[in-house]
């Protein structure tokens, strides 16, 4: 009896449970939701919903204007998205944009939200959402890989996403928004940076059923065979490495070989990357808010006269200055401080201050590789006699860059590298075809860096001695141990 | 008396299905007139250039912007004409739009509602992009292999048409609420047929130059010609 009455108590408490959830999944009380807008959303999206809040100019993309009702990401086949789809926005945020993940508010608030944000443009809700119907899945394989790319070129996605999907696509230019706003494609290596979410479903939904006001069409209708659309979503997740891991250090190898130039020679395949993400230069004037580079992947090495660094990052063109088209040069810096010893105090990470020089090692489009001192973003000196050598490529979309010096920087304004001992390094990168020069560059805080120590050869001979001597000394014992003991 | 009713029968039938089939494009047949419009432009061509950076063996190497198109005796092309509200039936025959050397051809398609056949004649990628608010927008891509689409168009609604892969591509589909339209060739001419007789006005539309309208007598079995000029 009183196991019966507990039980029917647990089922009612489930009940309402299930109960909240689903309320919760099929309606928001968009009253509730406007004082969370106002709150939370108002500052970009604006109190109208109209996307012209006090931040929207700094923003790209342009934050959302709700009173259109068009939304990017969609899991329907009708234009308007379902109240999952926009719970899921505010949810995770839209990554690379400037919109955050809001699952700090209470769920409650953020189903209240959208309830809020539907009413901005009611009338394209009225119907009722008719969800995409996609494709029977295909896992992935080596055969579904190749039959992908040969989609993905007959279907021309290197039109705007580039050849190696870095979005670097001739008609990368010529992109704008149905509101006329230049929009940039996506870089289809960096699934991070997805705006609707990296999953292979996600991927799959945004290719078969566009992206609302953008210039990305439906192709559901539009490849060979249903299936191709999992075929082409397998290929694109098989372009970046899905994930990424940032460094909070970069270790330099050892390497006993000469260095080479080459930024495709054999030996940079051999050393793990350390990913470092860039930021805009937001502190002086001018500023960038949107930077184009947000990361630098590096690799170095050193043997016992030179240093090198081999740069990896994506710039969709490779630009040089040129008055007529507003680009300026691309370039890239490793920033050291001056002297490296285990208790340099280090220069401002902002290319150092009228006090305290910065020591650069950089390379310049159309000029080369370089070092100079700084200081402060606008005062840059090129040092006489430098001894730095390098050579940059660029190809779909990514340069690769080496740079090497000597390590010893006969004292002066020129760091010497030794190992063992955490040196600082700071990255700044411009790309100029985006009419980023001066103080209007990406950059990142300092980091450390580490030349790990050689590995000598003793290790080669000291075990194996110290194994003989003990072997010996053991026979030895046994010899004395068993001797008869003499009367 | 069987027979007579059985005539009666036939009669109404016959008379029913002629009137019904009929409505204001048949009257017009029988007894409507034709306008043969001509539409001048005093202004100068508009045209912007672009240098292509892509498909140049499909597109060329320069790209034309045609805004303003102006011919033999000012006339301007590429502007509907119709006949301002007006009503009638849908044509039969379906409109149909080409890309071809990364452009629209016709650069304007005036059509009735109802289906709109679009094709890639260049062997390369365009998404075909419409910017609508009475009919669904469409953003579709029609790639190398895919010949053909069609589309519905069931509003009255002139809808801008682009692609995105391409951005100086630009035509128009002008949806019509009647059959009484015509769209102006290099000369500015274009003609209605089977209007119906009375006083009407006719309306010019033109991407550029927006709306021009003039009052004429249309006459059953006459042509009516009347000239209209437009103004920036």
């Amino acid at each position: 009896m009183r196991a019966g009455a507990f039980g029917s108590i647990v089922l009612a408490i489930i009940g309402l449970l299930l109960h909240a959830g689903t309320a919760g999944a099929q309606g928001g009380d968009a009253a509730a939701g406007k004082s969370v807008y106002e709150k939370k959303c108002a500052l970009c999206h604006g109190d109208k919903g109209d996307g012209k809040g006090a931040a929207a100019d700094l923003l790209v993309p342009k934050p959302r204007d709700f009173t259109t009702g068009v939304y990017k990401i969609r899991t329907t086949a009708s234009k308007a998205p379902t109240d999952q789809d926009l719970f899921k926005i505010i949810t995770d945020g839209m990554p690379g944009t400037s919109m955050p993940p809001w699952a700090v508010l209470p769920e409650r608030d953020r189903w209240n939200l959208v309830a809020y944000i539907k009413t901005f443009a009611a009338e394209k809700f009225k119907e009722a959402p008719k969800k995409l119907e996609l494709p029977k899945e295909v896992a992935s394989s080596p055969e579904s890989l190749k039959r992908g790319k040969e989609m993905f070129e007959a279907i021309e996605c290197h039109k705007c996403h580039g050849t190696d999907g870095r979005a670097d696509g001739p008609s990368r230019p010529e992109l704008k928004d149905e509101w006329g706003t230049p929009i940039a494609p996506a870089n289809l290596t960096k699934a991070w940076t997805f705006r609707g979410g990296a999953s292979r479903t996600d991927v799959a939904t945004r290719l078969a059923n566009g992206i609302l006001g953008t210039p990305m069409p439906t192709f559901l209708d539009s490849v060979e065979k249903p299936e191709d659309i999992w075929h082409v979503t397998n290929y694109v997740l098989s372009l970046g490495p899905g994930t990424v891991k940032y460094a909070t250090l970069v270790t330099v190898t050892a390497v006993s070989d000469a260095i080479p130039d080459d930024p495709n020679a054999e030996l940079w395949k051999t050393i793990a990357p350390s990913h470092i993400p860039l930021m805009g230069q937001v502190i002086v004037d001018p500023r960038n808010f949107n930077p184009s580079i947000d990361m630098v992947s590096v690799r170095a090495v050193y043997n016992d006269k030179e240093i090198a660094f081999h740069l990896t990052w994506d710039d969709p063109t490779q630009s040089v200055e040129d008055a007529a088209k507003k680009t300026f040069a691309d370039a890239i810096s490793l920033q050291f401080p001056p002297k490296i010893t285990a208790d340099t105090e280090r220069p401002y990470f902002l290319m150092g201050d009228a006090s305290d020089a910065a020591y650069l090692l950089r390379w310049v489009g159309g000029t080369g590789v370089g070092e100079a001192t700084a200081n402060g973003p606008t005062k840059i000196a090129p040092i006489a006699g430098g001894e730095a050598t390098g050579k940059a490529v660029w190809a779909n979309g990514q340069y690769r860059l080496v740079m090497r010096r000597p390590l010893d920087g006969k004292a002066g304004t020129r760091p010497t590298f030794q190992p063992a001992v955490f040196a600082s390094v700071a990255f700044q990168a411009w790309d100029g075809g985006a009419g980023e020069t001066g103080t209007k560059m990406s950059l990142t805080s300092w980091y450390y860096l580490r030349l790990e120590e050689p590995q000598s050869n003793r290790r080669f001979v000291l075990p194996p001695l110290v194994a003989v001597l003990t072997l010996a000394a053991m026979v030895l014992v046994v010899r004395v141990a068993s001797r008869p003991r003499a009367k | 008396m069987r027979k007579i009713f059985g005539i009666f029968v036939v009669l109404t039938l016959v008379a029913g299905t002629v009137l019904f089939a009929g409505g204001p494009a048949r009257v017009g047949a029988q007894g409507g007139g034709t306008i043969e419009a001509t539409v001048t432009y005093a202004g100068a061509p508009v045209v912007e250039k672009l240098k292509v950076n892509k498909d140049t063996e499909k597109c060329g190497t320069e790209a034309l912007i045609e805004k303003v198109v102006v011919g033999a005796g000012k006339g301007l092309a590429n502007a509907v004409v119709s006949v301002a509200g007006a009503k009638g039936p849908s044509t039969a025959k379906k409109a149909s739009v080409d890309q071809k050397g990364c452009k629209f051809t016709p650069h304007v398609v005036a059509m009735t509602a109802g289906e709109l056949e679009i094709k890639n004649s260049d062997d390369i990628l365009h998404n075909v992009h419409t910017y609508s608010t009475a009919n669904p927008s469409i953003n579709k891509a029609q790639p190398k292999f895919k010949k053909t689409m069609t589309e519905k168009f069931e509003k009255p609604e002139i809808i801008k048409l682009t692609c995105d892969v391409h951005s100086w591509m630009l035509g128009w589909i002008a949806v019509m609420p009647h059959p009484f339209f015509g769209v102006t060739d290099g000369n500015g001419a274009a003609k209605i047929e089977n209007v119906p007789p009375g006083k009407q006005t006719v309306e010019v539309w033109h991407e550029t130059l927006g709306k021009a309208t003039k009052e004429v007598e249309v006459k059953a079995g006459q042509t009516t010609k009347v000239a209209i000029e437009m103004k920036k």
